[in-house]
């Protein structure tokens, strides 16, 4: 039976990666993904903490969190949000003014960029290159197989290439095929 | 770009080729200019999204987790105090569940006397003993309902076809539990784990129906400004709900239980709105009870009783 140290020790652990994975799936919506991370982490540890094997609890909170996540999608995309604006900007930083100014735009951008993806193409791609997961355990969490997580990842690599080199301002490069890779 | 290994790039990045694989695609870049700039812009790519900071404080990640682990104590301290003598409730729930039952095919079947009053829960027993012998079978009426849930033997007898369970002459063992009618008092009902049990089963059910008509609700599509929305079902089911709310309710103030009374409470005005919205509401309408149900946080307070009451009750 896993005990409430565990359960801290994992929510130390994971809960500023779950709220990253949530911030971008959801577009920068802070707040709104600090809600989802600790509802998800209520939820295991209300039902499935003492009966999931501890290894497992991580990839049972990034599925449980997007699925929040999409009902989110499907609730509203307009509701957002003074309120979530109110509080971004009533957050204190503890950096100074450049660089608090230098990570904004680079979150932007990187944001910006993660919008133009399919969801299921951000979420994996997300989970592959933040949260380091490999195509087997990307493919539990969102319940697809591992080839279609190979496919989306190449897909959402190759698309974002495109974009960022149309933000950048470089050379157009190459288009890449989006064809099955494998 | 047409090379044939590109679409392998990305997995080599990952380190999700073989080893026979990652040598072949290591040995196609190094005569691959147009590869090796695609893999010198995946992990350009990559090193963007790592870069990504998440605007989390530490105080906010602290208050979330107390928040997590204090909900769940209470929850705690819920299941423990619903623990005591679980095996003797389920044994009780059952057989109140089969009085419950006996009775919707009774009222189905027959219709009230005019003018006839309604008691909650009718308990003429002169017996001490509350047990139940639900096989015996019905001594005198051609109606098999009324015989098993609320006669028992021969003290069925004389009773006629067709009349009301409530002839004076007749000891009755089980609880026979009717509709309320509205302002009745629940304090005379005997606050035994019978009906304790049942109370719960019927709130975590309530809750649950409750949880999915404001999801529903919800999740009603608004279209245009101006135009009406589709909220048909959502009425319906609001009309069929709040009745049994208000009835929970007062069992729930009867019984002393403040949390589940102050959330049916809180219920209850929102099920008599949606009740109450017009065959083709405007927007407006819709949207000012959605956000008194987003204010108030209801949805996930029900889950989190509903969760809580079934899980007693397991």
């Amino acid at each position: 039976m896993a005990s409430e140290e565990e359960f801290t020790m994992l929510f130390q652990d994971f809960y500023p990666s779950l709220c990253r994975f949530l911030e971008c799936l959801l577009g920068g919506r802070a707040p709104l993904a600090q809600d989802l991370a600790q509802e998800s982490f209520l939820q295991l540890h209300r039902t499935a903490w003492g009966t999931l094997p501890v290894g497992e609890a991580r990839f049972w909170l990034y599925r449980v969190a997007r699925n929040m996540a999409i009902n989110e999608f499907r609730k509203s995309h307009t509701r957002y949000r003074l309120f979530d604006r109110v509080v971004e900007v009533m957050t204190p930083r503890s950096r100074n003014p450049e660089q608090e100014y230098e990570a904004r735009e680079r979150n932007a951008k990187v944001l910006e960029m993660l919008q133009s993806l399919p969801e299921d193409q951000r979420a994996a791609l997300l989970l592959r290159e933040q949260e380091q997961l490999s195509y087997r355990e990307i493919g539990e969490v969102l319940n697809i197989s591992e080839s279609k997580v190979k496919v989306d990842i190449f897909r959402a690599r190759a698309s974002l290439r495109e974009r960022w080199s149309r933000m950048s301002g470089l050379p157009k490069v190459n288009a890449v095929s989006h064809g099955n890779p494998f | 770009m047409n090379c044939t290994f590109t679409e392998k790039i990305s997995a080599l990045i990952d380190g999700e080729l073989s080893a026979n694989e990652a040598r072949d695609v290591e040995r196609h870049l190094l005569g691959c200019n147009e590869c090796e700039q695609l893999r010198a812009d995946f992990l350009n790519l990559r090193s963007q999204l790592t870069s990504f900071e998440t605007s989390l404080q530490p105080a906010v990640q602290n208050r979330a987790l107390k928040k997590i682990l204090g909900t769940e104590r209470r929850a705690s301290a819920r299941r423990l105090q619903w623990s005591f003598g679980t095996q003797a409730l389920g044994f009780a729930a059952l057989v109140v569940v089969a009085a419950i039952i006996s009775l919707l095919v009774y009222q189905a079947s027959k219709q009230p006397a005019p003018g006839q009053q309604q008691v909650a829960i009718h308990t003429s027993s002169p017996a001490p003993s509350a047990t139940v012998e639900p096989s015996k079978p019905p001594q005198s009426s051609a109606s098999p309902e009324p015989a098993r849930g609320n006669e028992q033997g021969p003290a069925s007898k004389g009773k006629e076809e067709g009349t009301p369970q409530r002839a004076p002459s007749a000891p009755v063992n089980k609880p026979l539990v009717r509709e309320p009618k509205p302002g009745e008092q629940f304090a005379s009902l005997p606050s035994d784990a019978v009906r304790s049990a049942d109370a719960q089963t019927m709130t975590a059910m309530h809750f649950e129906k409750t949880e999915t008509l404001l999801v529903a609700f919800r999740n009603v599509r608004l279209n245009e400004p101006g135009t009406a929305a589709e909220v048909g079902y959502e009425r319906q089911r609001a009309k069929q709900l709040v009745y049994q709310n208000m009835m929970l309710r007062r069992e729930a103030d009867a019984a002393g239980d403040v949390q589940i009374s102050s959330l049916l409470e809180s219920l209850e005005p929102i099920l008599i709105d949606i009740a109450n919205l017009p065959d083709s509401p405007d927007q407006d309408s819709v949207r000012v009870i959605r956000e008194r149900v987003e204010r108030k946080n209801i949805v996930p307070l029900l889950r989190v009783n509903s969760t809580a009451l079934a899980r007693a009750l397991d």
